[in-house]
């Protein structure tokens, strides 16, 4: 099952994604959550708190900044730079955030 | 999304113009593309006033009423989820509920 | 005045940007308003009608320079000429000058939006006042698109989200030739909510909005704050931010 959550900024997406990831992972699913938004919370409404979030978004980031190798594949993609959420579900950032790029137009 | 198999799609809103609008037209694009099934969840809903806004944006489309919760606004405002702090808070029971129906073998 | 509102979707730019733009109408100033999100929501808050038309076909061509953006405002159409020609009306004279809305696939909106982007880049809004609103997020802010902006406000409530949000977008800050970038906390409770913004962001927080059941009414009903309750707590202390905005730019 793939279950994609839309909506405008603020409306709730990220809570509802949270809770229906979480409830599916208690029923013995297995779970991956992955924050496609251009604003990366989900790990926040996960229960992973602040740091660890940012801590994700800013290893998605380095990827691109050719420190890290880029994983071949989803199931790569969530084993190495995926982190274990509360029930069970595996999370990651999938949209990268840019810097503020100077002189950009 | 368009090539990621993707065969759930849930629009969230509130029961408000801004976001019944764009909830309408983020829909008509997943129509378009996605074969599966779709679900609106209107969320923050405080009474009929509400569902009725949502209800007539989407008609005869499938809706679930998330309440306007307290406990949920408690959650956001301390960082923490809301299903932990708060398990047996309307809202989150309501959204178990829609995890558990998304879950359910199709009857 | 030139400013543009950033922040996390749903912390409430557009309800504090919109009523901004009233404010200063009211008063009697010129000025434009800027919507650079593809998805409506600024004309609710101001109270324009809504349309989906951004910068016309007819205005844009292919840019035969080979370096530059692909599509670019037919010779002859400036800048200023363009908002003059296209920018709808609003209460008190506002001009507001929206992206073309997103209804069907994005591709038929690529040429429009290209067009307001130039239109932002070569702005020269000689005795306007400039407010711009822009989607939720970081793409928009990181890429330049508030660049006609002197100061640019991050909107953030107290919450985790909001502020880690908010968080990200003061590294606007270290853009080249970066605006002044500052706080306005909103759905503010308690004093502790607004140092809550300025710790999490290291921002000045030059405006503190209290959480207001009539802001939540205006949206639902998706009309603008300031004719539905103009005597809110809300709207006055939109008003003192006015003030310290009229200050800051010498007005």
């Amino acid at each position: 099952m793939r279950v994609a959550v839309v909506g405008k900024g603020g409306s709730g997406k990220t809570t509802t994604s949270a809770i229906i990831a979480r409830t599916m992972a208690r029923h013995g699913l297995s779970v991956v959550a992955l924050d496609c938004d251009t604003n990366p919370n989900l790990g926040i409404s996960l229960g992973l708190g602040d740091d660890e979030t940012e801590r994700l978004v800013a290893m998605r980031e380095a990827l691109d900044e050719g420190e890290q190798e880029h994983a071949p594949s989803w199931d790569d993609l969530i084993d190495r730079f995926g982190s274990d959420a509360p029930d069970g579900v595996r999370f990651a950032v999938v949209t990268r955030i840019q810097n503020p790029e100077p002189g950009c137009p | 999304m368009e090539d990621k198999g993707v065969d759930t799609v849930l629009v969230v809103v509130e029961p408000t113009m801004k976001s019944v609008e764009v909830g309408a037209r983020a829909a008509a694009l997943v129509r378009e593309k996605m074969l599966g099934r779709m679900l609106i969840v209107a969320n923050r809903v405080r009474g009929e006033d509400d569902l009725a806004t949502v209800r007539a944006k989407f008609p005869g489309e499938d809706i679930v009423a998330i309440p306007d919760d307290a406990a949920i606004v408690e959650a956001e405002r301390r960082g923490v989820a809301p299903l932990d702090s708060a398990p047996n808070a309307p809202a989150v029971q309501a959204l178990v509920a829609l995890a558990e129906r998304l879950v359910a073998p199709a009857t | 005045m030139r400013v543009a509102f950033v922040g996390k979707g749903g912390s409430g730019k557009s309800a504090i940007s919109g009523t901004l733009v009233r404010i200063l109408a009211a008063e009697g100033k010129k000025v434009l308003a800027i919507d650079s999100d593809p998805m409506p929501g600024l004309a609710f808050s101001i109270g324009v009608d809504l349309t989906d038309v951004g910068i016309p076909d007819d205005a844009v061509e292919e840019n035969p320079d080979e370096g530059g953006p692909r599509y670019r405002l037919k010779p002859g159409i400036t800048s200023a000429e363009a908002i003059e020609k296209y920018a709808a009306y609003g209460p008190d004279g506002i001009r507001f000058l929206q992206f073309g809305k997103l209804r069907g696939p994005s591709s038929e909106l690529f040429r429009s939006q290209m067009a307001f982007h130039q239109i932002l880049r070569e702005l020269k809004p000689n005795g306007w006042s400039v407010v711009g609103d822009l989607p939720g997020g970081t793409r928009q802010p990181f890429f330049g698109w508030g660049r006609y902006a002197r100061m640019l406000i991050v909107v953030a409530e107290p919450t985790a989200k909001s502020l880690l949000s908010a968080r990200r977008l003061a590294r606007l800050e270290l853009m080249k030739e970066a605006p002044r970038v500052v706080a306005v906390a909103n759905k503010v409770r308690e004093p502790a909510d607004i140092e809550l913004v300025a710790a999490h962001t290291d921002l000045e927080v030059i405006g503190a909005v209290p959480e207001d059941q009539a802001v939540v009414d205006a949206d639902r009903r998706g009309r603008p704050l300031i004719d539905e309750a103009p005597d809110c707590p809300a709207v006055a202390a939109v008003r003192s931010l006015a003030r310290t905005l009229q200050q800051e730019a010498g007005q």
